[in-house]
C-alpha cells in the first residue's frame, strides 16, 4: 500500500477561498517541479474526482509536491454554482502556483487539466509565461462545440431518465447543464474560447492527450507546436469522462499511468 | 457563514467540511450530517450538498458533510471493516466530533440513496440522532435485499414509465400501425398495470418487517423522519411495494413525512428541482429547530 499523505485546506482571498488538497512528495524522492491539477467543470468534475485524487497520488509518489484545488463556484470551494467565469478561474490558477510554489518549495510549476481545466491551464500557461510544463487530457479547443456537445448530452441524459421531464425540448440556448446553471456570463465565455487563437508560447513542454478516437485534435497539436513548445501527443483510448453517468466516478488508469510517466521523464 | 476543513476519526483519517453559522452554533438546535451519496464525494450530486449546508447554517444549523474511509479525501480503511459496519461507526465519529468542537448533543442526519441506509441504521443504534432526512431511500443492504421485490419494483418502473411516457405518445401508436413495436412489452405493460392491485396483495407477505418495526420504534424515541422520493424511481416503487402500507399506519404524525416528487430524477438533476428539494428541506429543518 502506498502512504498518502495529503494535506486538506482553505486557501487564497478572503473572498474567494479555495479549498484544495496538498499533496507532499515522497520523502527522499522529491523534485524541484511542483504540479498543479486543474478540474473540469460541472458535471465532469463530479466524475473525474477520484481519478484525480488517484492521479494527485501517484504524482507525489513519483517525488512531485502536488496541488489539486477546486476553482471559485465549484467543489468546496467558496462561490455558488452561477458564480461561474472563466476570468475568475484563470486568477484561481494563479493562486494556486502561488500555493504550489510556498507549500511545495518549487520555483518550477506544470499545470495538468482535464477538458476545460485543460482549456484554463493552457490559456493560463500563454498569459503568464511561467509555467513550465502542460498536461492537456482532452482539453476543449472550441467552446461552441463544448456546449454544443454538453447540451447534447444533457437532454439525453434526461429523456433517459426515469421520468423523462416535460420541460427537457432542446432550447436555442440552454440554460443549465446536467444539474449546473450555464449563466448568460459563462455562456458568453465559453462561446469565445478558442485555444487555436492563442499565439504566446504556453510552457517550454506540453503532453496532449486524446481519450476520443474521434475528436480532430492534430490541428490543435500542430498549432501548439507553432508557438514554438515542445509538443507530444498521445492517443489513449479510455473512458471519456464527460460522457459517462454522472452517479459513477472512473478511473483511466492507463491515462494516470502515461501523465506520471510523461512528467517523470521530463521533470527528472 | 464559516467553513472549515475537519480532520477526524481514530487516525484523523476522514475528511469533512464543517459550515458554521454566522452567528456562532446555538447549543439548543441540533447539528446536521451530510452523508456521501453513493461514491460521489461530499459535496454530493450536482454539488447540492455544499448548497444546502450553507442553507441550513443560514438558518443557524452547524453542518458537517464528509467522506467516509475510501471515498473522496478520506483515506482507505486498514481494518477491513465492511462497508455497512465502518459507514455508521464513522457518522458517530463525525457526530463525536462535532460534541467536541461544538457542544453538538443532537444530531439530524441526511442521505441519498446509499447514504439513507447508513442515516437509518445510525438513528436506530443511537439515541443522539433526533432527526433524519431521507432522500430516494433504500432502507435495506444491496446485498440482503429481496430479489423478487426489487424484480416485481423494476417491472413496475419501468410500467410506470412506459404508461406515462410511451403509452399516450402518438408515435408509440404509430409503430404499432407500421409493425415497429415492440408488441409484447406494450401489452407487457399494460398487463402489469391492470393487475397492479394483485401485485400489491402480494407484496404485502414479503415487506420488510423488521425495517418497519424499527421505523415504529424511531418514531416512538420521538426521532424526525422526512422521506422524500422522485416519481417514477425503483427506489420508489420498492418502498410503495414494502413500507408503504406500514407508513399509512403510522400517519397522521408529525414525526414522520413523506413527499414524492414529480418528474424528477433520482439524483434531482434539473435546477428547478434542486430548488425544489432544498425549500423542502430546509422547511422541515425549521420544525426541527421549534421542536
Amino acid at each position: 500500500m502506498t502512504l498518502e499523505k495529503i494535506n486538506p485546506f482553505f486557501f487564497g482571498y478572503s473572498a474567494t477561498r479555495l479549498f484544495g488538497c496538498y499533496h507532499a512528495p515522497r520523502p527522499g524522492a522529491a523534485r524541484d517541479c511542483g504540479i498543479v491539477l486543474c478540474y473540469p467543470m460541472g458535471h465532469e468534475y463530479i466524475v473525474s474526482h477520484r481519478a484525480y485524487q488517484k492521479l494527485a497520488v501517484r504524482l507525489s509518489q513519483a517525488g512531485f509536491p502536488v496541488l489539486r484545488f477546486d476553482f471559485y463556484g465549484c467543489g468546496d470551494s467558496a462561490g455558488d454554482n452561477d458564480q461561474h467565469h472563466l476570468g475568475q478561474w484563470l486568477a484561481d490558477i494563479a493562486t494556486a502556483i502561488d500555493e504550489i510554489r510556498r507549500r511545495g518549495r518549487v520555483v518550477k510549476v506544470c499545470l495538468v487539466g482535464l477538458r476545460l481545466g485543460g482549456s484554463l491551464a493552457i490559456l493560463a500557461g500563454a498569459q503568464r509565461g511561467d509555467v513550465a510544463g502542460l498536461v492537456l487530457w482532452d482539453p476543449v479547443i472550441s467552446g461552441k462545440t463544448y456546449v454544443q456537445q454538453l447540451t447534447q448530452i444533457h437532454h439525453e441524459t434526461l429523456q433517459h431518465a426515469d421520468t423523462p421531464p416535460s420541460s427537457a425540448l432542446v432550447k436555442e440556448k440552454p440554460t443549465e447543464i446536467l444539474g449546473f446553471p450555464l449563466t448568460d456570463s459563462l455562456f458568453a465565455d465559453l462561446i469565445k474560447l478558442d485555444l487555436l487563437a492563442i499565439r504566446q508560447k504556453p510552457a517550454n513542454n506540453v503532453l496532449v492527450i486524446k481519450s476520443d478516437p474521434d475528436a480532430d485534435g492534430g490541428r490543435f497539436t500542430e498549432h501548439v507546436k507553432s508557438t514554438a513548445a515542445q509538443v507530444e501527443s498521445q492517443h489513449l483510448p479510455g473512458p471519456q469522462l464527460w460522457t459517462a453517468d454522472v452517479n459513477k466516478v472512473l478511473v483511466p488508469n492507463q491515462i494516470l499511468g502515461s501523465v506520471v510517466a510523461w512528467m517523470s521523464r521530463v521533470y527528472p | 457563514m464559516r467553513e472549515q476543513v475537519l480532520r477526524f476519526g481514530k487516525s484523523r483519517s476522514l475528511v469533512g467540511i464543517l459550515t458554521d453559522p454566522p452567528a456562532g452554533a446555538a447549543a439548543d438546535l441540533p447539528a446536521f450530517v451530510l452523508l456521501n451519496a453513493g461514491l460521489v464525494h461530499r459535496v454530493g450530486p450536482h454539488r447540492m450538498f455544499v448548497q444546502m449546508a450553507r442553507n441550513l447554517a443560514a438558518m443557524g444549523f452547524v453542518v458537517l458533510r464528509f467522506d467516509h474511509s475510501g471515498i473522496g479525501d478520506s483515506k482507505v480503511r486498514e481494518d477491513h471493516l465492511p462497508f455497512e459496519q465502518s459507514a455508521i461507526s464513522e457518522t458517530q465519529e463525525a457526530m463525536n466530533c462535532l460534541s467536541a468542537l461544538r457542544g453538538s448533543k443532537r444530531f439530524v442526519l441526511v442521505g441519498l440513496c446509499s447514504g439513507t441506509f447508513t442515516s437509518f441504521r445510525t438513528a436506530r443504534s443511537d439515541s443522539r440522532v433526533v432527526g433524519a432526512v431521507l432522500l430516494n431511500a433504500l432502507l435495506e443492504s444491496p446485498e440482503t435485499i429481496n430479489e423478487a421485490a426489487v424484480a416485481d419494483a423494476f417491472s413496475r418502473k419501468t410500467a410506470r414509465g412506459y404508461w406515462h411516457s410511451k403509452i399516450f405518445l402518438s408515435q408509440s401508436w404509430l409503430k404499432i400501425i407500421t409493425g415497429k413495436a415492440s408488441y409484447r412489452q406494450i401489452l407487457g405493460v399494460l398487463y402489469l398495470r391492470l393487475r397492479s392491485p394483485f401485485i400489491r396483495r402480494r407484496s404485502n407477505n414479503y415487506g420488510p418487517k423488521q425495517i418497519a418495526a424499527d421505523l415504529r420504534s424511531l418514531i416512538d424515541r420521538g426521532v424526525k423522519l422526512f422521506f422524500v422520493y422522485s416519481e417514477g424511481t425503483s427506489v420508489l416503487e420498492y418502498f410503495r411495494l414494502t413500507l408503504a402500507d406500514e407508513i399509512r399506519r403510522m400517519t397522521p404524525s408529525d414525526k414522520l413525512r413523506v413527499e414524492i416528487m414529480q418528474e424528477t430524477d433520482h439524483t434531482f438533476t434539473l435546477l428547478r428541482h434542486q430548488a425544489h428539494l432544498l425549500k423542502l428541506v430546509c422547511r422541515w429543518a425549521r420544525s426541527m429547530a421549534r421542536d
